[in-house]
Order: C-alpha cells, then sequence, then structure tokens
C-alpha cells in the first residue's frame, strides 16, 4: 500500500483529511441551504450529513459535515468538489467508486464502511425535490 | 516526536540493542548443540531464564520461551482444549478467539484472568477469581504481559498457575515471549517435534531474541522500574488526565486512575472520532492508539471499551495514551498544546451535537 509513503493513506487522502473543503464549521445556521441529507449512525463510527443550495436545478453550494475516521472525512471532502455545480441528475449518480477515483487507492477494508456521503447527497438531492 | 504508545510497543533499549549485536556475532551456534559453541549460547539463555524467574519468583524450570504473549496464550488455552475455559470480557484475542474456538465442558476448568488490562490498564479482581478457581479444583493463567516491569510481580502470591510475559513491551524485542508454568500442573506443546525447553516447545532455540529479553529483564531487575512508573510516571498520566479534564470539553476518562496501571490512560472525546484524532496528533508528531473501529480494520469497535463503557460512541471516540520510562512534563505540555484544538475542529466538523460542556 501506498509504498514509499509514510503515512496509512494517499497523498490526496491526506490533503483532504489535513484540509478539508466546504465544511460546515459550528452550528448549521452558518450555511443557507435548501436540503439536507443524512448517511450513517455514530454507533457503527461513521456518519454523514451534505447540506445543497440549489439554484437552476443544479447545486450550487454545498457545505458538510461528518463524524468519521480519516477518510471518512477525505471522502466527504472530496464529494463536496465533485457536487458543486452538478445538475441534481448528476448529483444523484455519484457513486462511492467515483470519490474513490477522485481520490485515489482509499485501503479496501476503509472503501465499504467510510465512503458513504454519496448516499448523503443523494438523500438530500431527494428531500429537496419532495419538498418543491 | 512525542511517543505515547509503549503498551502496543517500547523501543528496544540501548543495553538491548548491544546484548543482541554482541549475541548476532558471538552466540549464533545452535544452543541445542553439544559443541562448545551451542553450550556458550544455552548458558546466555539459562542466565535469561534466571532474570525472569528471579522477577517473578518461579523456578527457572518453570518458564518456557515461547515467540510472544500471543504463543503464550495460545498454549495455555491449548492445553484445556475440550475443559471449560472462562475468561474475563477484558481479554486479548489470542485468549478469547482460542477459548471460543477449543473450549468445552469437560473438567478442571482454565480460568483465565490477566491482572490489567492493556488498552484501559484497569486491574482485575483476580484473587477471587483464583480462589473460586482452585476450591473447584480448576486452573488459573493470567496474562502479565502489561504487567511486568510495571509492578513487582510474585507469581506464588498470586497463586497462578500459568503466567504470560512478552518481551517487547519492556524494551526487549518483538518476537519473543514467556510462559510460567508452575511445576506439575497439566501442559500440552503447541509445537510439537523438538526437545527444546524440556520438550515443551520444539523448534530452534531463539537465542538472539531471548538474550535480548534477558537484557531487558536485567534492566527492570536493576532499576527496579515498578518503582519509577509508581512514581514518575503515574504522576505524569495523572497531570494528562487532569489537563485533559480540565481543558478538553466533552472528555472523559476510560480508565479509573485510582485502580489501573501507572502507565496507561485512555480517554474519549465526545463527537470526536478515535482514528481522526489520532492522526491529526501523528500530523503533530504525537504517536497514540484508539479503541476506534476504523484503525483495527474491523467494523466492530474495541471489544475491551465495549465491556467497559457499554457504548459504541464513547469507544470510537477513545484514545489510548501509554507511557514509557522516557516520557517527560514537555511531552504532556507537547500533547496538550495541540489537543484541544484538534478535539475542538473534530467536534465543530461533527454531525454528533456535543452534548456535554
Amino acid at each position: 500500500m501506498n509504498e514509499g509513503q509514510d503515512w496509512i493513506y494517499s497523498d490526496t487522502v491526506k490533503d483532504h483529511f489535513m484540509n478539508p473543503r466546504n465544511f460546515l464549521f459550528g452550528d448549521e445556521s452558518q450555511f443557507d441551504f435548501d436540503a439536507v441529507g443524512i448517511v450513517g449512525n455514530p454507533i457503527c463510527g461513521d456518519q454523514m450529513k451534505m447540506y445543497i443550495k440549489v439554484k437552476d436545478d443544479k447545486i450550487e453550494d454545498v457545505r458538510w459535515k461528518t463524524y468519521g475516521c480519516a477518510s471518512a472525512i477525505a471522502s466527504t471532502s472530496a464529494l463536496s468538489e465533485l457536487a458543486k455545480g452538478k445538475t441534481l441528475d448528476e448529483a444523484v449518480k455519484i457513486s462511492a467508486k467515483d470519490i474513490d477515483d477522485y481520490l485515489g487507492n482509499l485501503p479496501k477494508h476503509k472503501f465499504h464502511c467510510s465512503v458513504l456521503g454519496h448516499q448523503a447527497l443523494a438523500d438530500a438531492v431527494n428531500k429537496y425535490r419532495a419538498q418543491k | 516526536m512525542v511517543y505515547l504508545d509503549y503498551a502496543a510497543t517500547s523501543p528496544l533499549l540501548p543495553e538491548v540493542i548491544d546484548a543482541m549485536r554482541e549475541a548476532e556475532q558471538r552466540y549464533f551456534a545452535n544452543a541445542s548443540a553439544l559443541h562448545t559453541p551451542g553450550h556458550l549460547s544455552m548458558n546466555k539463555i539459562e542466565e535469561a531464564r534466571e532474570l525472569l524467574a528471579k522477577l517473578i519468583n518461579a523456578d527457572p524450570g518453570e518458564i518456557i520461551f515461547t515467540s510472544g504473549a500471543s504463543e503464550s496464550n495460545n498454549t495455555v488455552i491449548r492445553t484445556f482444549e475440550g475443559h471449560k475455559i472462562c475468561t474475563s470480557p477484558l481479554e486479548h484475542h489470542s485468549i478469547i478467539e482460542a477459548a471460543r474456538v477449543l473450549g468445552g465442558d469437560e473438567k478442571p476448568a482454565l480460568y483465565s484472568y490477566m491482572l490489567a488490562n492493556n488498552e484501559i490498564g484497569e486491574f482485575l479482581p483476580i484473587a477471587d477469581v483464583v480462589k473460586k478457581a482452585h476450591k473447584e479444583g480448576g486452573f488459573v493463567h493470567s496474562d502479565l504481559t502489561q504487567v511486568l516491569g510495571k509492578l513487582p510481580i510474585d507469581v506464588k502470591a498470586l497463586d497462578l498457575d500459568y503466567a504470560t510475559f512478552s518481551a517487547h513491551k519492556i524494551g526487549g524485542p518483538i518476537g519473543v515471549g514467556a510462559l510460567y508454568v508452575k511445576n506439575g500442573v497439566p501442559f500440552k506443546p503447541l509445537i510439537i517435534g523438538g526437545n527444546q525447553e524440556k520438550k515443551r516447545r520444539g523448534t530452534t532455540y531463539n537465542t538472539v531474541g531471548i538474550i535480548g529479553f534477558g537484557a531487558a529483564l536485567k534492566y527492570l531487575l536493576d532499576r527496579k522500574t515498578w518503582e519509577i512508573y509508581d512514581t514518575k510516571i503515574r504522576a505524569l498520566r495523572d497531570k494528562l488526565a487532569g489537563r485533559i479534564l480540565e481543558e478538553i470539553p466533552g472528555s472523559s476518562l476510560n480508565t479509573d486512575l485510582k485502580n489501573s496501571l501507572p502507565n496507561i490512560l485512555n480517554a474519549s472525546f465526545e463527537a470526536a472520532e478515535g482514528e481522526s484524532i489520532q492522526l491529526y496528533l501523528d500530523a503533530e508528531g504525537i504517536i497514540v492508539s484508539t479503541g476506534s473501529a476504523c484503525a483495527s480494520g474491523d467494523i466492530k469497535p474495541s471489544h475491551v471499551l465495549m465491556a467497559k463503557t457499554g457504548d459504541a460512541e464513547v469507544a470510537h471516540s477513545s484514545i489510548r495514551f501509554s507511557f514509557g520510562l522516557d516520557n517527560t512534563e514537555e511531552d504532556i505540555d507537547k500533547v496538550m498544546a495541540v489537543l484541544p484544538g484538534i478535539i475542538d475542529r473534530l467536534q465543530k466538523i461533527s454531525t454528533i451535537e456535543r452534548k456535554t460542556k
């Protein structure tokens, strides 16, 4: 795994873990969102929330919160970059594999338990559509 | 680097490195051989055996060198294959898993209770277990891996039938351990097919490793390390515990400071996940471990923290700080210079609201 590196994860994962993008710092009132989706459970060790701001059927802006391990934080951060600017139809199609490809080489045992954010995003889109 | 993961493994003591380097050059011969180099190697192995015997108040003949604590534990459980095996919920996997696979209903029973746990450091009331076990004609094993060097040990006073030890938790090499087997108790070798260790464990003696273990044992004896742990290290551990509780909102201790090894502190941080804490600390050069599932490659968090707290969230959010003799007050300051910020940041991006102040 990651031969020659001194860290358990790839450089991209480390970067998104150390410098996460688009996270919602503090309480929810910090961000004017149209819908929020949730996935996971703290009992299982990982939980994500995705907050979306929609304009003209596109994700204009996005924030997230995560309780979880380094790859959970990094993968949600990566997802937020992937989701921005996408149409809602495109957004719900973002898969765990897309996130993994974007980050490059999450360890296999991490992939299943911590790459969940896309489900929270789909949940947010569905809620947005339901409330319209 | 601030190393606070001594309970996982400890760096080799300089005395151990010197002894092992000399052994690589001088004591390479097969210790079972009758020729002079073989005999000299065997003498060094017996020296190490006598040191451990002295340290735990056993006869040298009651000590078998093994490849480590897991082998020692497995050997005892395997001896009681088909028998009733009772263990505490805090045992190492090499006890719990082996007992699950090999245990049965036959009598006499084996009781396996560690004296102190590796993840939270807490003492188990083994005196009661020993009394109960012996009264009904059973036998008692105790995994003393974390205790060696941290407390004085007297296997006779503890009235144990078997006890497990490891070299790499005391500044010795990985891959060497020992098993105390009281004279006259049941024993089945795990490795069959050699006369080594009085036919109790086949395979060529790991001379260099055992000599390294011996050098670490001598270090413990010469310095009475348990006295340093009881004073200097306990003070450091308690200081870190106090500062964590005082300076970090949502923190709690999983270790009872009054009933634990002096070098282990396990704490949980509400709404912050353990692996993330561990890796943010790692990025700051501070080395700790966690009971979070993520760190173990398992989907469940530490069975020890689950048994202790009954709360998966607390287990996922746990960090173990384990001290060695080289740690200093400055190390505590370095931890506390970054830990509150790391926890605050994780709590602020967490999906979970911190309930406590």
